[in-house]
Parts: C-alpha cells; structure tokens; sequence
C-alpha cells in the first residue's frame, strides 16, 4: 500500500472499533489489545479518544496518527465555537478532520477513525479515514475484527432498541470479534452518546464477559 | 486408499482369478495375504476394473488445460511439436515453480458452515459461484451429498471440489464394498486429504467440510449404549466454553473408552455425528463449528452466539439460515440463495432451497412496522 515508507511506529489494523446509532443516540465500543506482529504490546490501550464532551473518535490503524489528528481536531472544534458561538455539528468536525489529513495523503498516514456525536440534527456517526474518505452511516465496524463484530450487529440492530439492549449489542459484537479474532482482545470499553454529551458506561475485560455468556447459555 | 497404488498395479500383475480373493481383506501395506500367505498376485482381480482417472494422474496436473508456452516458443513443426510436448510431462516437476496462465480468472468467495449438535450435523451454504467480480452461477451447489450419510462442503475452486467429491464418494463406495462396512467421516477426511496431498503446491485450491453420522450396518442395539457414550463425551467435548484443561481430561477419557471398547469388539465403530474440514493445503482438523469461505467471519460471529449441543433442529436450521444470511449481507462473493442439510442418524435431509432476497425484504418491512408503531403515540 505504502511502499518506500518506512513503518517504524506500532500499528493498530489489529482490532475491533465499532459504533451505531440508534434511537437514543450513538454507542461506541472498542477492543483494548495493542500488537506488534505476533506479540501483544498491550492489553489496556484507550482506543476512544475524547475529543470534547460531546464528540467521541475511535481509533483504528497508527495510534500516533489517530491521536495527534484527533487532538489537533479538539483543537479545531474549540476554535469554531469561540468564533462561531456555537457548537460545532459532527458533519462539519469529520470534514474538517478528512480535510486535514487528506492534504497528506499518500504520505503513509494510517488512520481509520469514526467520528461520533450529538448535535442539532440528532445522532452522528461519520467514517474517516487517511485515504480521504468520509461516509456518514449508522453502522460502521473498523479493524481486523470488524467482520466478526458485523455479523453480531446486523442481526440485532433496531431502531427501537433501549439504552441498556443497545449497550449490549455493542458489548456482544466486540466481545465475539475478540473470540474469533487473535488481534483483538482485553477489555470491552463502552461509550453512550446522548443528547447532552457523552457517558463512559462500562470497562468490561474480555475473560469476564466469556464466563458471563457462558454461564447464560 | 491412494489411487496412485492401483495405477502402478495396473500394469504389473495379469493373472487369473482364483476363489480365495474374495474372502481376503484387501491389504495395501504388506505385499502378502494374512491369511494364506499367498503372494499378491493371486489377487489382481481387485485391480481389474477401469480408473479413468489414472491417465490424468501419471501426467503433471500443471499440463492441464494450460496454454502450451513449450509448443509455441519452439520452432518445431506441428507433428514434433506434439510428440516434444508428450515426452515432456515426465521431466517436469509436479510442483511447478513458475505461475501458470489460468484460463480465466478465478476467486474462493463463498459462505458454507457446519456444526454438530445433538440432532446430528447441520451444513448449510449459500449459492453463489463468482469469478472475480461476475457471478457465473447464482443457484450452484456448494453442498454435495457423498453417500447416504456423509455430505460434504464445498468452497474453493467449484471445479476440484465437485471432482474430488466424485472420486472420494467412490473410493468410499469400494471400502464399502470391500469391508462391509462405512469408512467413518474422519476416516474419509484422511482419505480426501491423502489423496489432495500430491497436490500441495499447485494451483489445486479445495477446502471442504465433511459432515456425517457414522454408525455400523449391525444391528442398533448393540451400538446405542455405544453411541450414547460417544455422545456424552462428544457433548463434553463440544461445549466450546470449556477451560483447556478440562477439554485435556475429557479427551483422555474419550480414549481410554475407545480402547476398552475396541479391545472388547474387534469391529467397532463410534457412532453419532462427525465433523471434519480438509483442505488442500493439508490441514485436516475435527471440530464441532467450522465454517469456511470469505463469509465466513460474518457467518462464525452469528454461529458463536447461538450454537449449543442442546439446539432442536429447527432452532438450528433457523440459525445457520441467519448466519449465511448476514454474510451473504456484508460478503460480496456470497449471496443468492441458501442451501440446508441436515445429517441424523437416518442420513441427510435437504431442506428446499431459499431465496435470501425475500428474507431481506421481509426484514425491511419487519423493521418499516416497528418503526411506524414507535412513530405513532402510545396510548
């Protein structure tokens, strides 16, 4: 893909991020395993990062590139709203971020990142990545488990689905992508995006969740 | 059985018949008969019988259906060229290293699954045949029956599959007939994967599920307390949550119990549910969940949720649908229509053949009238 640039910094294709809007708003859920070829370099990766209180963006594919980007684009929404006096919408945020990183394009960037929040016109959940594409959606999976975490998804999404049934949908989809997926794997880390911002819901390690599946089958 | 070992007997022994062949069990290992010591060719008669397939296989598979680049490149006329390009096969590698120009371009997209269960084995697959990006047959069959109660999966190449399903349904046809009895499904993974194996290397790309119910022709009282043993191990074996160490114990367990039981019949047979995956690379793995083709991970995450051992066929054939379903969603080379068997110990059941597009458009609306009744107040 990249050739002549040298990779030197730890990549994160290994891993499940997802997100989905529903009636109430959007969930987020991320894997926390790190790897570097075949060794786990780490099991307690923050892979949701905090962009400001109500716009969340994962992290998929470089970690250096996904985080500086994205505090570059906290920087960003900041400035817009001391000028514009208002809240910036989450169409514009991932526009302004897929502008950034599209000047570099070609460059070896490698982020895969969706960008979610509340705003005037209800949900938002857009997919941006480093080689310039921006689509708005109301389901995306990104990472080396996102196939897994698909098929889990499909078949329970509905609009209709409560806080707590959606929560669990997206605790289940990363929790089978990390079964079936070596890359993917420590702790479920879970995100609820509401009109008034977004709440951190729950940090679930995998093994946990294995023995409470189990244990209700 | 390889069949290799027929085609270099083929030419060697022209002897007559005698009696005693018929009652002698067929030998491949020794060159003597256990019982009378007779040499082997008092016993050609078994290899009287015509193998078509043994002219392909003394030539180079990479001949095959390749654009001779020998006959072209070389300034020979016609007739030499032709006698030039027989003489060659024998000096080629089977292995070639160069790549070899495929008549067409060819893709491994497809979605089958396979799990056991209590009511036997459940193989399901959707029907797409796509060659890289056209869909060349949109109703194939990607599940071939091999005998009453074996079926196998198919993905890879849709050519060698079918021909391979065809060759090892009749090789187990022969041990049928030899032995009188079924060769066991992981018994016939072992002869599918031995006879691929001169195969590793080429371009030759099969991977297949076999799924089956083994259980003797004699007679059923003796061999349910048999298969009920099986089954509780295998159902111990099965329950994918186990911790590692307690799957060690039970497998132990499982062996001990096989020993005793061979030592106590000489001709036993483990009955009950089996399945096996074989792929042309070599791998050769039992297991309770397979599912194989770019669907697959889609197919795997629906599978892992709802497969136990205590699933009723239809909660079963219900969520192997979903599964091939979602992945003939999010899978491109897989869709169309999906295909159901189910393997008891009667044999293997086909369910008829469904339209994924009317399960879509039926979730569309399922989904359209929840929507319209969140829409309208609640009273």
């Amino acid at each position: 893909m990249f050739d002549g640039v040298e990779r030197k910094i730890e990549f994160l294709h290994g891993t499940t991020t997802l997100a989905f809007k529903f009636q109430h708003g959007v969930i987020v859920a991320v894997d926390s395993r790190a790897t570097a070829g075949s060794y786990i370099a780490s099991q307690t990766v923050k892979k949701v990062i905090e962009i400001n209180p109500y716009l969340l963006g994962t992290m998929a594919g470089g970690a250096a590139d996904c985080s500086f980007w994205e505090r570059l684009l906290a920087r960003q929404c900041r400035i817009y709203e001391l000028r514009n006096k208002e809240r910036i919408s989450v169409a514009a945020a991932s526009k302004l971020l897929a502008n950034m990183v599209y000047q570099y394009k070609g460059m070896g960037l490698s982020m895969g990142t969706m960008v979610c929040g509340w705003d005037k016109r209800g949900p938002g959940l857009y997919y941006v990545d480093s080689e310039g594409n921006r689509v708005c959606g109301d389901l995306f999976a990104v990472g080396s488990g996102s196939m897994y975490a698909y098929g889990v998804m499909d078949s329970g999404l509905q609009h209709d689905l409560s806080v707590e049934e959606a929560c669990e949908l997206g605790r289940r989809a990363i929790y089978q992508a990390t079964f079936r997926d070596a890359y993917s794997g420590g702790q479920v880390n879970l995100y609820h995006v509401h009109s008034e911002g977004w709440t951190r819901v729950s940090q679930e390690d995998v093994l946990m969740l294995h023995q409470q599946y189990k244990d209700q089958a | 059985m390889a069949l290799q070992e027929l085609c270099n007997f083929q030419d060697i022994f022209q002897d007559s018949i005698t009696t005693l062949c018929s009652s002698v069990p067929f030998g491949r290992k020794t060159g003597c008969d256990y019982v009378s010591g007779l040499p082997f060719s008092n016993r050609t008669n078994l290899f009287n019988f015509f193998t078509p397939v043994a002219e392909y296989l003394d030539e180079s598979p990479i001949q095959f259906g390749q654009i001779s680049t020998i006959q072209s490149s070389s300034a020979i006329s016609s007739q030499d060229s032709i006698l030039s390009s027989l003489a060659v096969p024998t000096s080629l590698p089977l292995a070639s290293s160069q790549s070899v120009p495929l008549p067409f371009p060819m893709s491994h997209g497809t979605t089958t699954l396979a799990f056991m269960f209590q009511g036997g084995v459940l193989a399901a697959a959707d029907t797409r045949s796509s060659c890289s990006g056209l869909v060349a047959c949109p109703a194939s069959q990607k599940i071939l029956p091999i005998h009453s109660h074996l079926v196998g999966t198919t993905s890879g190449t849709s050519a060698d599959c079918a021909l391979w399903k065809r060759i090892l349904a009749r090789e187990l046809r022969l041990y049928q007939l030899r032995h009188g009895r079924r060769l066991s499904t992981s018994g016939a993974a072992k002869l599918l994967s031995h006879m691929l194996h001169p195969f590793k290397g080429t371009e030759l790309c099969v991977a297949a599920t076999l799924c089956g119910w083994d259980g003797g022709e004699v007679d059923g009282g003796a061999k349910t307390d048999l298969s009920g043993r099986r089954e509780t191990t295998k159902s111990q074996m099965t329950d994918l949550e186990k911790t590692s160490l307690a799957e060690t114990k039970t497998q132990s367990s499982a062996s001990i119990t096989g020993g005793q039981q061979c030592s106590a019949r000489k001709r036993v047979s483990l009955s009950g549910p089996s399945l096996c995956y074989v792929c042309s690379d070599g791998t050769r793995l039992q297991g309770a969940l397979f599912s194989v083709g770019s669907g697959s991970p889609y197919a795997y995450s629906i599978l892992d949720q709802g497969v136990r051992w205590g699933l009723t066929v239809d909660e079963a054939t219900s969520i192997a649908r979903e599964a091939v379903y979602r992945a003939t969603h999010r899978d491109a080379y897989s869709g169309n229509c999906v295909d159901v068997y189910h393997i008891s110990s009667k044999g293997w059941i086909r369910r008829s053949r469904e339209d994924l597009k009317e399960e879509y458009y039926r979730e569309k609306e399922r989904q359209e009238r929840r929507e319209r009744q969140d829409v309208t107040p609640p009273e």
